[in-house]
């Protein structure tokens, strides 16, 4: 019987455990932090009960904050598709020297978090920050213009300009996986302009379409720091964020992180139903027309000013902070008063932001570690065997890709209160899993797309001249593989550093705060907080544009598959 | 150099049977052939045999040594894969070498037989490329190569040439048959490819859903097909139904076109069996003279006339529904046009008789 079992899924011991173990890791970090936030929201005084989410629904300040949420994430997802589906036309439709530089150029907003963007906008844009300034010296305007409307404004522009590559990347693959021949056919029965658009492309790429519109209308509705720095509190985001201190006496906050939880789901399992019978098989056959055509100068021309103006403008925040950190004093005035170096070697003095880099390095890296054995793991076994449950195994290794991040890292806060992982004595243990179970997703993508890359047939070669499975494994898949490894670790250790929700939650006791986190609590003092900050933004920017530049050197043009669901 | 018995080996993937009760007995030095249409278990055969794959049922024998549970890496067989596996990241000169480094052979004596095997297959000057900057034919001799450096048991051949243009393909072949001619080596080739199995082969065993159908020597299988299968499979064959009435040295079929004469193509045939008369397109012709007593003439009309270059290939109704191909080798001018009655006689000895099972063809 069990070897019978064996032989029917290639098990062997060590898998079995291995299996094991994963669950049990799975079940600890990912399934039960979940249940109890569902279970605390629930369960009042003993029984089942909705009282929460009646309470969510009849007052008008929880009202308020649910709606400015599903408003932040509607406005942001719908700012981004407009502004990427025509730049993924341009560029996947037409051919053009430097299009790879272009293509890279849509990356660059990514590398800094919005929030930090958010401090360097701030000082430009505010009531009496530089460009009001200048307009009203300028005497074009005689009252100074709100900007941010309200800080809403604020929070959708910031978001957009971040979040609109990644819309980018899921549209533009999306666009040329599309059969060319279809678009063909549909132009042979008459149609073109708009109307192929209407008719054929864009129900073709809905698919891809709905994919990234998800993250980014999840990440929208679940962004924490962007809000808080703009100060606009009345979102769903912050006011989780708020209970963390009173987590135990306002129940108030489960509920809003069950609502989130299943806001998620209800999206994910939407797209599955509307999408589920509309997966096209796009496979070309035969002969195919390449869907590229060369631009003309004129066109070229175009497309440059285009991504280059967008870029520009998507460079603001960066600038800005940029600005802000090399600056002796900028206050009311339009330009910094005075430029100084001082506040980047304050990075590494400063109470609070010299330690943060320590401790960001070390759970970073603990974190990678973490991801790179279990990343490397996983993907050998989705790949390479029939172990039972591979799909529920594949399914649980990606769902931290469409989990709120915010929503985990509470119910780690919550549901390891009191125990010795409690993130209130020492949040280190917690906050390497939260990073490492967040980014396992990114190293599972890349080991896996190496493996499949690399034909079975390889490894058997090598057997069949003598070799171990165990040496086969280490002299030739794993050299052909090393270079997705290497992007896999680069990408899960960069994003570490710069994470936000996670640090903001978990991390409570200044000796413990990571680099985003010491960024968010510079921000809230006066004096030289706010340029340290900024200092400390554009250093992680750099360690960020680094990272990628590596990763994307290692991967080449497989990139771009990471950043989809 | 070995002689591989197969003992009653059963393969199952899931609940699919991949390849059933089959039991073969390659000779040492023979060039086997494991021919067949794609799934037919040819692949999973070899993959057997190289122990990629442990059989549920049977016994895999090297020689009088059992092997069933020996890892591929204890076997000592040389594969050549369908798609070269070459190994990417190592060079040409790397990758014939790797199967002799685990075998710890001395470094001089190791570069020794590099070179010998890289001269056998003409690769010398290439040893220090990449793979990838090799033509689908230089990457298929080394991958050849690197399987016979480490002076296999058996070679195992995996359609080595269903990636390679036609006429590169004819000139592999000629190569991989004179290699064998001096290495004198049991090697062991999967194909579905009739006429690469009848040009190489000393003998082939014929595979259809897992089973092996029919083996022998390519002169066997073309002349005396054991059944329906094999006939068509192999070669293009005229199949004219009837029932047996005559049990002599020769057998007595009538049919339709008349009585015809053939040999048994299988055992316990009987009066009144229902069967098939098979004959080779190339056994029949055009015939104008009067027939003698042994001869089997018939009459038909010309439906159709393909002009092939090396040959003509002519569609004639025969009576009673039939319909036959026969050929015409070098085809100087045209015999006949469609709508002409035409007499054809069969070439003696040339009708096997089979057993009309009722399925179709492969």
């Amino acid at each position: 019987m069990v070897k019978t079992l064996l032989d029917r899924y290639d098990l062997t011991w060590s898998r079995i455990l291995f299996l094991a173990g994963l669950s049990a890791f799975f079940v600890f970090f990912l399934f039960y932090p979940l249940w109890y936030a569902v279970v605390r929201a629930l369960w009042v005084n003993g029984e089942i009960s909705l009282v929460f989410f009646e309470l969510m629904a009849g007052n008008p300040v929880y009202k308020e904050m649910i709606l400015n949420s599903f408003r932040l994430g509607m406005f942001t997802t719908i700012a981004t598709t407009l502004l990427s589906l025509p730049i993924a036309f341009l560029l996947v439709r037409y051919d053009f020297k430097g299009k790879n530089i272009l293509n890279g150029l849509i990356l660059v907003p990514m590398v800094l978090p919005p929030f930090v963007g958010a401090i360097g906008m701030k000082q430009m844009f505010a009531r009496f920050g530089s460009i009001n300034l200048l307009l009203l010296e300028l005497g074009i305007v005689d009252q100074p213009i709100d900007w941010f409307g309200g800080g809403f404004t604020g929070v959708v522009i910031l978001q957009v300009l971040h979040l609109y590559p990644i819309m980018f990347l899921n549209v533009a693959a999306a666009l040329s996986n599309i059969d060319p021949s279809l678009e063909e056919a549909a132009r042979n029965m008459g149609a073109r302009g708009f109307r192929l658009f209407r008719s054929v492309t864009f129900p073709l790429m809905l698919p891809g379409y709905f994919a990234g519109a998800i993250i980014v209308f999840i990440w929208a509705f679940t962004d924490l720091g962007t809000p808080l720095i703009f100060n606009y509190r009345q979102v769903v985001m912050v006011e989780i964020f708020n209970a963390i201190s009173d987590i135990n006496e306002n129940p108030m906050a489960y509920a809003l992180v069950v609502f989130l939880l299943l806001l998620t789901v209800l999206f994910f399992y939407l797209s599955k139903l509307m999408l589920g019978k509309r997966q096209y098989e796009t496979v070309a056959r035969g002969h195919v027309g390449s869907a590229t055509r060369r631009a003309s100068p004129g066109m070229t021309a175009f497309i440059y000013s285009v991504m280059i103006s967008l870029t520009a403008i998507a460079l603001i925040p960066h600038l800005s902070v940029f600005l802000t950190s090399i600056s002796e004093r900028w206050f009311m005035a339009i330009w910094p008063q005075e430029i100084t170096g001082k506040y980047y070697p304050l990075v590494y003095r400063h109470p609070i932001a010299g330690p943060s880099i320590t401790m960001s390095l070390m759970l970073s890296s603990l974190s990678t570690v973490c991801d790179v054995v279990l990343g490397i793991s996983i993907a050998y076994l989705l790949a390479r065997t029939r172990v039972p449950f591979r799909g529920a195994l594949d399914a649980v290794a990606m769902l931290p890709l469409a989990l709120p991040g915010p929503v985990l890292a509470f119910g780690y806060l919550a549901g390891y209160s009191g125990t010795f992982l409690d993130a209130r004595h020492n949040p280190v243990p917690l906050l390497v899993i939260a990073y490492a179970v967040r980014r396992l997703p990114y190293m599972v993508r890349s080991a896996y797309a190496g493996f499949q890359q690399t034909s079975v047939s390889l490894e058997e070669a090598a057997r069949n001249m003598g070799a171990s499975p165990l040496r086969a494994t280490l002299q030739i898949t794993f050299p052909l593989i090393l270079a997705n490894l290497v992007a896999g670790a680069i990408l899960c250790f960069s994003f570490a550093m710069l994470e936000v929700s996670d640090s903001l939650i978990l991390a409570l006791k200044a000796q413990y705060y990571p680099i985003t986190k010491a960024i968010y609590a510079l921000m809230g003092r006066i004096a030289d907080g706010p340029y340290i900050a900024s200092a400390m933004g554009i250093l992680g920017m750099l360690l960020l544009m680094l990272s990628l530049f590596l990763a994307g050197r290692f991967l080449g043009r497989r990139m771009g598959e990471l950043f989809r669901t | 150099m070995v002689r591989v018995r197969l003992k009653d080996v059963t393969k199952r993937f899931g609940s699919v049977v991949a390849v059933e009760s089959v039991d073969l007995e390659i000779e040492n030095g023979e060039f086997f052939f494991l021919l067949g249409p794609s799934g037919c278990g040819k692949t999973t055969l070899l993959r057997t045999v190289a122990g990629f794959y442990r059989p549920e049922r049977g016994r895999v024998f090297f020689d009088d040594r059992d092997v069933t549970e020996v890892p591929p890496e204890k076997r000592n067989t040389g594969m050549v894969f369908q798609n070269y596996a070459l190994w990417p990241h190592m060079t040409v000169w790397q990758n014939v070498e790797y199967g002799l480094s685990m075998r710890d052979i001395a470094h001089g004596n190791r570069t020794d037989r590099v070179r010998r095997a890289l001269q056998m297959v003409r690769m010398e000057a290439y040893r220090d490329r990449s793979p990838n900057q090799l033509s689908g034919g230089q990457q298929q001799r080394v991958a050849l190569a690197r399987a016979l450096v480490i002076e296999p048991d058996v070679v195992l051949l995996d359609e080595p040439l269903s990636n390679l243009d036609a006429r590169l393909r004819l000139e592999m072949r000629e190569q991989i048959q004179a290699l064998h001619r001096s290495l004198g080596i049991t090697m062991v080739y999967v194909t579905h490819d009739q006429k690469e199995a009848l040009a190489m082969a000393s003998r082939i065993a014929v595979m259809r859903a897992g089973r092996v159908v029919q083996s022998g020597s390519p002169r066997t299988l073309y002349s005396q097909p054991a059944n329906r299968f094999v006939a068509d499979f192999i070669g293009e064959i005229n199949l004219i139904s009837g029932k047996v009435i005559l049990l002599e040295k020769r057998i007595g079929v009538e049919t339709p076109v008349g009585v015809l004469y053939g040999r048994p193509g299988y055992d316990g045939i009987r009066k009144n069996d229902r069967v098939l008369c098979a004959i080779r397109p190339e056994a029949m012709e055009f015939f104008a003279g009067t027939p003698g007593e042994a001869d089997h003439v018939v009459t038909g009309t010309v439906r159709n006339a393909i002009y092939l270059g090396e040959m003509e290939q002519y569609v004639v109704d025969l009576p009673g529904g039939t319909q036959v191909k026969l050929v015409d080798s070098h085809p100087l001018i045209q015999k006949a046009i469609p709508g002409d009655r035409v007499r054809i006689r069969f070439a003696r000895d040339a009708i096997s008789i089979l057993r009309d099972d009722g399925e179709d063809t492969a």
